[in-house]
């Protein structure tokens, strides 16, 4: 290798020796000039003599410079050409290797990327680290008879389960937020925000919805946020009496006033209620959830202007729980530290808020956790499907570079007589192994180059598959450079690892063996088996998980949902929002109705205070308790509909009547219950007629019809038939309200007309949420979708990859076998026998692989159980398909080699050397 | 480039052992191993002068000679050039290879 250093130290230095080599040579001829002219020469004949007896300078100094620099280069853009001509002959090898080795760095980096992003990324604020999350768990709030006990009498926000059973939340009361941040000497600072969802946004006339975030005094204080224009809300901004002003973000000032400075100062309205714009917030910066990005940030305490009376209680009530919080560590203070000062402040307040024993024996704990990536919601959803895709692209880049270790096996060892030939020839040994290096390198590259296009062409599908269904999915994935550095020098030395250690065996100074019989080499030949079984063994396991999403969609589509999914378009608007109130919203609602359904193509309209999809957590609707009689109705909820819905949904009405517009604000309260509460609640009675009361408004309704039994919440989550009672919008004081159409042909065909009906009807009221029902129901099942479609990808692309393997290994043993298959043909071995000769070693080494891998699978699959849907990880039946499957390929792969070697010419054969 | 009538070109390869052979008993500039070559050989041998350079090049390459900076007996700045081991080793090689060959090539001629 000294060799190598001294080479490239004499190419560098080149334009310097190349001075001194001159003037050694001028040297040399004046002192050949002087011995000349000392022998009695004229000065002027010694000097013609001495250049004559020299030589050609010019060719000499090309003929040195060509020693030291260019026979380098040369010899390197010999081994390219080269390497390049190998490359092009076997085009099948060379497109194989390059593309799996292109595939398994790009959807490595692609998913290592997007995993980054999600999971791993710190906020744009000052000092991440130093940021926590308070959050608190306790014992699950029903108790033994499923009734609710617990401290937390109302929320606004979220719970997600912890470990055993616990419940986990990182929402509290706002009370609970002053006893944390006052006079705190862990942090220093303490801030609190909350998600008010869209809100109206009117800026010079001009309505568009804005996703809002309710922030205390010290949010951006606490983040460490500068602005880009203005100044940020402080706490002087929170208080009950301050005047109402607003931040911006960044793309918000862009898109509404043509830049940050342009916004300051100016005002607009909030669902009918002034502010005025203060500041702006960095381009960067995105709140605290890196699932949103919020164009709007208000004070918390105008949450009371915008959101109406109800938002009175947010303060005052110490049971209802809806401020999140994150503090900033003081310098010099653990996580643990402020956990262990901060937990009995915490308790010995919450003990106070207790009602009753039952739910003092329960109080929630405060837990600190680590807050420099911003808010877990998207790393609880996604972290598992990650972990799983990320598993499974490691797994395809296992079997890339084990099939690329193998692809160079098989071809050292076809061309271990030709390095033979060259050795014996006198071909330098370290050449030899530097031309097989150039090959490998060449490969890797080619590999590695299409790799970065896959893995930029990668992450960005999958962030549209991650974000597909949800509006203002902001998930900032960008290109991870390190990761596609890693997995591209992982596969470049694995190709150079396999490449160089047979190309070091086969220039063994010893040729003569291989000059003899060219075809030997046992032992990388079981090596070769080896690698095979191995790719067998991996892709039964990603062909099984694949199967299982497969399963798992098809259980998903053949779910009943009791009402129709297509030709329906789905829209929302909000009149309360632009200033609509009591009772002229409803007859508002109404009248938009009618329009709705006289335009040509739409059967019927209906309203209803959500989608069924998402009917059971949104939407203003009744959600307290319901008594028949006496007797109290359990697991019922309650829909708040427009006319005509029934049938705009095609859900079947079995008794009586549905909603219609006959059900009028002062005339009979009236519902319609679904099939299941009917069989509940009145056996065998007709309900029609008889009174359901709804306890919390004071007032009952009377059941005028049955209809059949729908599914909430989506494909996966939703209870099959659960209970539902209908009761009309037009006699309830509706807020938001979810339009739908039943349409004739392209339900989206129709949404220009919808546009123009709503600006005709109220131009300060956007339309929102413009969604197909099909759409809408898909997206509950777009994590079922995007695993199913990946993981069938990967399967094929890993079975494809073992198949070239089991092709390229088969093919060799056939070509090393040429004579011995000759014989036997000669010996008058059938060509069905010789067929079935090469299959049975495709069927053993395949049933081997299936083997080791049957245990590996049946383990792994059960870390996708809560991924699954309607389908058991030790699926039976998905394993033997993919096992059918897996020796169906394995066959096809081996067949076209086995019958080569049935059509092998024993003539022929036996003139082979 | 057959200019030269009596251009070494008998034994190709040769140059090298010979300058490596004049090297293993004294440093010397390319003009003094010419020289020396001439002078030794009672001027049986001439070699052609330039070619000496690429030759010197390829020995330095290859790691068998060392040429340092230095003054030449008439004060004039000239590469000077001194062997290896590595040098040495080579030599003893090319000079074994090189007695077996005239020997072989005298047993044919009859002279042996």
């Amino acid at each position: 290798m000294t060799h190598v250093f001294r080479r490239l130290l004499y190419w560098k230095e080149s334009a310097r020796r190349e001075a001194l080599l001159r003037e050694e040579m001028e040297l040399h001829l004046a002192e050949r000039a002087a011995d000349l002219q000392a022998d009695g020469m004229t000065a002027e004949r010694a000097r013609h003599e001495a250049r004559r007896r020299f030589g050609n300078v010019t060719l000499i100094h090309e003929e040195s410079r060509e020693i030291w620099m260019t026979r380098f280069l040369s010899e390197l853009g010999q081994d390219i050409r080269y390497g390049w001509r190998t490359m092009t002959a076997s085009k099948t090898f060379s497109f194989l290797a390059i593309l799996s080795l292109a595939l398994g760095i790009g959807a490595n980096t692609a998913i290592y990327s997007l995993m980054e992003s999600i999971l791993m990324r710190s906020l744009p604020v000052t000092d991440p680290e130093s940021l926590v999350l308070l959050n608190w768990t306790s014992q699950p709030p029903q108790n033994a008879s499923k009734q609710w006990v617990h401290v937390v009498h109302g929320i606004q926000g979220m719970f997600w389960p912890g470990d055993r059973g616990a419940l986990v939340s990182g929402i509290f009361p706002y009370r609970g937020f002053e006893t944390l941040s006052d006079n705190n000497p862990v942090f220093s600072t303490v801030f609190g925000y909350f998600d008010g969802h869209k809100h109206n946004l009117a800026i010079r006339g001009q309505a568009t919805t804005a996703g809002t975030e309710y922030v205390t005094g010290g949010y951006f204080r606490g983040l460490g946020v500068a602005p880009a224009a203005g100044r940020l809300i402080e706490a002087e901004d929170d208080r009950p009496d301050a005047s109402p002003v607003a931040v911006i973000s960044f793309a918000a000032s862009q898109n509404r006033f043509g830049g940050p400075p342009n916004a300051v100062g100016q005002s607009i309205l909030v669902d009918n209620v002034a502010f005025t714009v203060i500041g702006v917030t960095p381009p960067e910066f995105f709140g605290v959830d890196p699932a949103s990005a919020p164009d709007l940030y208000l004070p918390v305490r105008t949450s009371l202007l915008v959101e109406g009376p109800r938002a009175a209680q947010l303060f005052n009530d110490e049971n209802f729980y809806w401020l999140e919080m994150m503090g900033r560590l003081r310098p010099g203070v653990s996580m643990a530290q402020a956990q262990s000062v901060l937990a009995p402040r915490f308790r010995q307040w919450v003990a106070t808020t207790a009602k009753s024993e039952g739910e003092l024996a329960k109080l929630p704990a405060l837990i600190l956790n680590p807050g420099a990536g911003g808010l877990g919601k998207l790393r609880r959803e996604y972290s598992k499907p990650l972990f799983v895709l990320l598993a499974m692209v490691g797994l395809i880049l296992a079997i890339t570079c084990v099939n690329i270790a193998n692809l160079l096996l098989a071809r050292a060892a076809a061309r271990r007589r030709e390095m033979a030939v060259r050795l014996s020839l006198g071909a330098g040994r370290f050449r030899i192994v530097r031309q097989l290096l150039t090959e490998c390198v060449m490969l890797a590259s080619f590999g590695g180059a299409l790799g970065i296009l896959f893995a930029i062409w990668g992450v960005r599908w999958l962030t549209f598959l991650f974000s597909k269904g949800q509006e203002n999915f902001t998930l900032h994935a960008e290109l991870n450079w390190q990761v596609l550095g890693v997995t591209a020098a992982l596969s470049v030395i694995c190709g150079v690892i396999f490449g160089l250690v047979p190309a070091l065996q086969s220039t063994r100074p010893d040729v003569i063996p291989a000059l003899k019989d060219g075809r030997g080499g046992g032992s990388r030949h079981r090596m070769q088996h080896v690698l095979v079984v191995a790719q067998i063994a991996m892709s039964f396991l990603i062909l099984v998980a694949a199967g299982l999403f497969v399963q798992t969609l098809n259980k998903l589509h053949s779910v009943q949902l009791g009402y129709s999914r297509e030709n329906i378009l789905l829209f929302s608007l909000n009149a309360r929002q632009a200033g609509h109130r009591d009772p002229e919203i409803a007859t508002f609602y109404q009248d938009l109705r009618q329009r709705f359904e006289s335009i040509p193509g739409v059967s019927s309209a209906s309203l209803s205070q959500s989608s069924i999809v998402t009917a059971g957590y949104a939407g203003k609707t009744y959600r307290g308790a319901m008594k028949i009689g006496s007797v109290p109705i359990e697991g019922a909820s309650v829909m708040v509909v427009g006319p005509r819905y029934l049938t705009t949904m095609r859900i079947p009405s079995l008794a009586g009547r549905e909603i219609d517009e006959r059900d009028r604000q002062g005339s009979t309260p009236v519902a319609v219950i679904s099939e299941r509460l009917a069989r509940t609640y009145f056996e065998n009675d007709n309900p029609v007629g008889r009174r359901i009361t709804l306890v919390d408004d004071k007032r009952d309704v009377e059941i005028v019809g049955v209809s059949g039994n729908l599914r909430h919440g989506g494909l996966k989550s939703g209870e099959s038939s659960s209970m539902t009672v209908f009761i009309a919008a037009s006699q309830y004081s509706p807020d938001g309200m979810t339009f739908a159409l039943r349409t004739s042909g392209d339900p989206l065909s129709y949404v220009k007309s919808v546009h123009e009906i709503v600006r005709q009807a109220d131009s300060s009221i956007p339309v929102t949420n413009v969604v197909t029902q099909a759409a809408e129901i898909d997206r509950t099942i777009s994590r079922e979708v995007m695993f199913a479609r990946l993981c069938a990808g990967f399967a094929i692309l890993a079975l494809l990859t073992a198949c070239v393997g089991l092709y390229g290994t088969m093919s060799y043993n056939v070509a090393r076998q040429f004579s011995e298959l000759g014989i036997r043909m000669a010996l008058g071995a059938q060509r069905g026998a010789m067929v079935w000769m090469v299959l049975r070693r495709v069927l053993v080494l395949a049933a081997i692989g299936l083997a080791i891998s049957l245990p590996v699978t049946l383990a792994a699959t059960r870390f996708v159980k809560s991924l699954l849907f309607g389908t058991q990880p030790n699926d039976p039946s998905t394993m033997a398909i993919a096992g059918v499957v897996l020796f169906g390929a394995a066959m096809l792969a081996g067949y076209a080699p086995a019958r080569r070697a049935s059509r092998i010419d024993p003539l022929v054969a036996l003139r082979h050397d | 480039m057959g200019r030269k009538p009596k251009k070494n070109d008998s034994l190709p390869g040769s140059l090298d052992m010979l300058i490596l052979r004049t090297l293993s008993l004294r440093d010397l500039h390319g003009y003094g191993i010419v020289q020396f070559i001439q002078q030794s050989s009672g001027n049986e041998l001439l070699i052609e002068e330039g070619s000496l350079y690429p030759a010197l090049q390829r020995l330095e390459l290859n790691g068998w000679i060392d040429g340092d900076w230095g003054v030449t007996s008439n004060n004039r700045r000239a590469r000077i050039y001194k062997i290896t081991a590595a040098g040495r080793k080579q030599l003893a090689l090319e000079t074994r290879q090189y007695a077996k060959l005239t020997l072989a090539i005298a047993q044919v001629m009859g002279m042996e």
